[in-house]
């Protein structure tokens, strides 16, 4: 089935390639949903590829206003203009010769233009004329088959609701059907993006976070967990922190491929450790990748030097890279996929979130957030990335519970840092809860922070882990 | 020889009938009638006789193309229908793919072998 590649970020990956050509879709939304942009998108991204489009508008808005609005955008060239940018006035038709003239009217501007793609914007204004749904279904029904005749991919762009799209017979018709809305998600106005129906290829269902941005439409990809069980080979290699003590309690450090969980109170060094963890990799010409929703990265280059590390040299060759995503811009669904483009664009070997506490108070459906960081887990498990997630647990004296929402349940590795009173003075202890396919150490051991760097130390006495 | 291009046309028409039938099997009647105008309008700036064709949905009809020819004995009927069936042929091809069409092109091939049927998409 050969596909019609709609250039836009990501798209073409969720249609499994693009859409079918010569498909009738429907882009539906509510006025302000970012239809238009997203067919306009698509079809400037065509003309680059040798495509020629005819836009007929039924509401007679001027092509100098339309050109006006697409010139902030890249994807728009003013090149295409006349040549394969056909901008046609379907709404004086109507108005003046009547609806029986529309297909006629079309075929002409087919037979005159040789168009490989035809909109109609908005087509709804069209269903408004037509006296009866009888009569509009007939003409439906002949304009998807004089179409797909003239080998033309057509998008009739309409103000529909949600509730209208399993009713209106153009829907029945329909080959696609993308369907566009927005809400407001705690700090976000958003935009999703669902395909409803698309014949002749797979699709990923479900919905997709998308943005109009100066470059045009970015869509970005619902993660979710797979439902099959996880097959994925457990490498017998070992990565540890470089802290001689903790990584003998780790018997040489945590499986190769596996997701550890750093679980503590605030100031217990759970970033520091994780830190530690990339610039022991890092040594050892490894790629790490530092996620941070909490500290900047002047201040975790401040933080490790402080400790005694050395990132510069890392930073600068790249076996060390630090992002820091503001937790007020965090945005899941975007960034939940970003995070996977980037482990895998930057082949990376050591990835640290820190933390996913800061995940979770960005999203307003729990279970979201928990689909996303199982998504993320099985993909960091696919590609054998060794990880650290750390989580805020805010009992500081007592460690009850390693985290909220069951998360401890994906992690392969539990280490716990705690806070314990000794000699009226507070003590950091850590603890290794479990430690996937290692012998561990069970010991509490108490361990300091200090300018040469992290010490784990001796076993702390009658310090209770687990009350 | 009046007697032979009614023959010949006859031949053609009936080609373009079990044409008809066989890809009506995939794209309905009212599909087929609309690729057969399609086809013609393509044909139509080479060959202006090919507008001599009528179709509608009960099928096909070659009569005028037969008239016309008796009127002007060199028209190049041959190739005229050779591109209509190619033209056809490529179009349905592309509408319900190779493999769909390849079928029809089979059975067309069993009762008109020496008519060459491409249907390769491009």
């Amino acid at each position: 089935m050969e596909k019609l590649k709609t250039g836009i970020k990501n798209l073409d990956g969720i249609l499994s390639g693009g859409i079918p050509v010569y498909s009738l879709n429907i882009v539906s939304g509510s006025p302000g949903s970012g239809k238009t942009i997203f067919v306009q998108n698509i079809i400037f991204n065509s003309a680059r590829n040798g495509l020629k489009s005819l836009y007929l508008t039924t509401i007679s808005e001027s092509q100098f206003k339309m050109v006006r609005h697409l010139q902030e955008f890249e994807f728009f060239s003013d090149d295409f203009l006349g040549d394969r940018f056909i901008y046609g006035d379907l709404g004086a038709v109507l108005r003046k010769q009547g609806t029986e003239k529309v297909l006629e009217y079309l075929t002409e501007m087919i037979k005159r233009h040789q168009p490989n793609i035809l909109v109609i914007d908005s087509f709804k204004a069209i269903r408004d004329i037509f006296p009866d749904e009888k009569t509009f279904k007939a003409f439906v029904f002949d304009l998807a088959a004089a179409l797909s005749i003239w080998e033309v991919t057509v998008f009739l762009v309409g103000e529909y609701e949600e509730k209208e799209l399993t009713l209106l017979s153009e829907f029945a018709i329909a080959d696609g059907i993308f369907h566009l809305y927005g809400q407001e998600e705690k700090r976000f106005q958003k935009r999703y993006l669902r395909i409803l129906k698309m014949r002749g290829t797979n699709f990923e269902q479900g919905e997709h976070l998308f943005q109009i941005n100066p470059a045009g439409i970015e869509v970005y990809p619902r993660i979710k967990p797979k439902g099959e069980e996880l097959q994925y080979k457990v490498k017998p290699g070992k990565k540890g922190f470089g802290i001689t003590g903790l990584d003998e309690m780790l018997n040489g450090g945590f499986r190769e491929g596996t997701i550890t969980l750093i679980s503590g109170g605030t100031g217990t060094g759970k970033t520091a450790l994780a830190l530690k963890f990339l610039l022991d990799g890092a040594e050892k010409c490894e790629n790490g990748l530092f996620l941070s929703f909490e500290e900047p990265v002047s201040q975790l280059i401040d933080n490790a030097r402080q400790l005694g590390w050395e990132t510069d040299k890392y930073l600068a060759d790249g076996r060390l890279d630090i992002k820091f995503i503001s937790p007020i811009e965090l945005d899941v669904d975007k960034h939940a996929f970003e995070i996977l483009d980037m482990v895998s664009s930057k082949k990376i070997d050591r990835l640290v979130i820190d933390s996913i506490s800061s995940f979770e108070s960005s999203v307003s459906d729990i279970q979201k957030y928990k689909d996303y960081l199982w998504a993320i887990a099985q993909q960091i498990k696919r590609r054998h990335i060794t990880a650290i997630f750390t989580a805020l647990n805010e009992d500081l004296f007592s460690p009850a519970s390693v985290t909220k929402n069951q998360i401890s349940l994906l992690a392969d590795n539990i280490i716990i840092l705690r806070y314990v009173e000794k000699n009226s003075s507070i003590k950091k202890v850590l603890g290794i809860l479990k430690a996937r396919g290692t012998n561990h150490d069970r010991d509490i051991r108490e361990y300091e922070i200090t300018p040469g760097g992290i010490n784990v130390l001796g076993k702390l006495d009658k310090a209770n882990m687990f009350i | 020889m009046n007697d032979l291009v009614d023959k010949k046309i006859e031949r053609y028409e009936t080609l373009l009938r079990e044409m008809w039938a066989a890809s009506e099997t995939y794209l309905g009647a009212f599909s087929v009638k609309l690729l057969v105008e399609r086809v013609v309008w393509d044909l139509s700036a080479e060959y202006r006789e090919i507008e001599l064709l009528h179709c509608h949905e009960g099928g096909i009809s070659c009569a005028e193309i037969a008239a016309s020819m008796k009127e002007n004995p060199n028209l190049p009927v041959d190739d005229i229908f050779m591109k209509f069936i190619t033209r056809y042929v490529e179009i349905l091809a592309k509408l319900i793919g190779s493999e769909k069409t390849d079928k029809v092109a089979k059975k067309l091939k069993e009762e008109f072998g020496n008519i060459p049927f491409y249907s390769k998409e491009e």
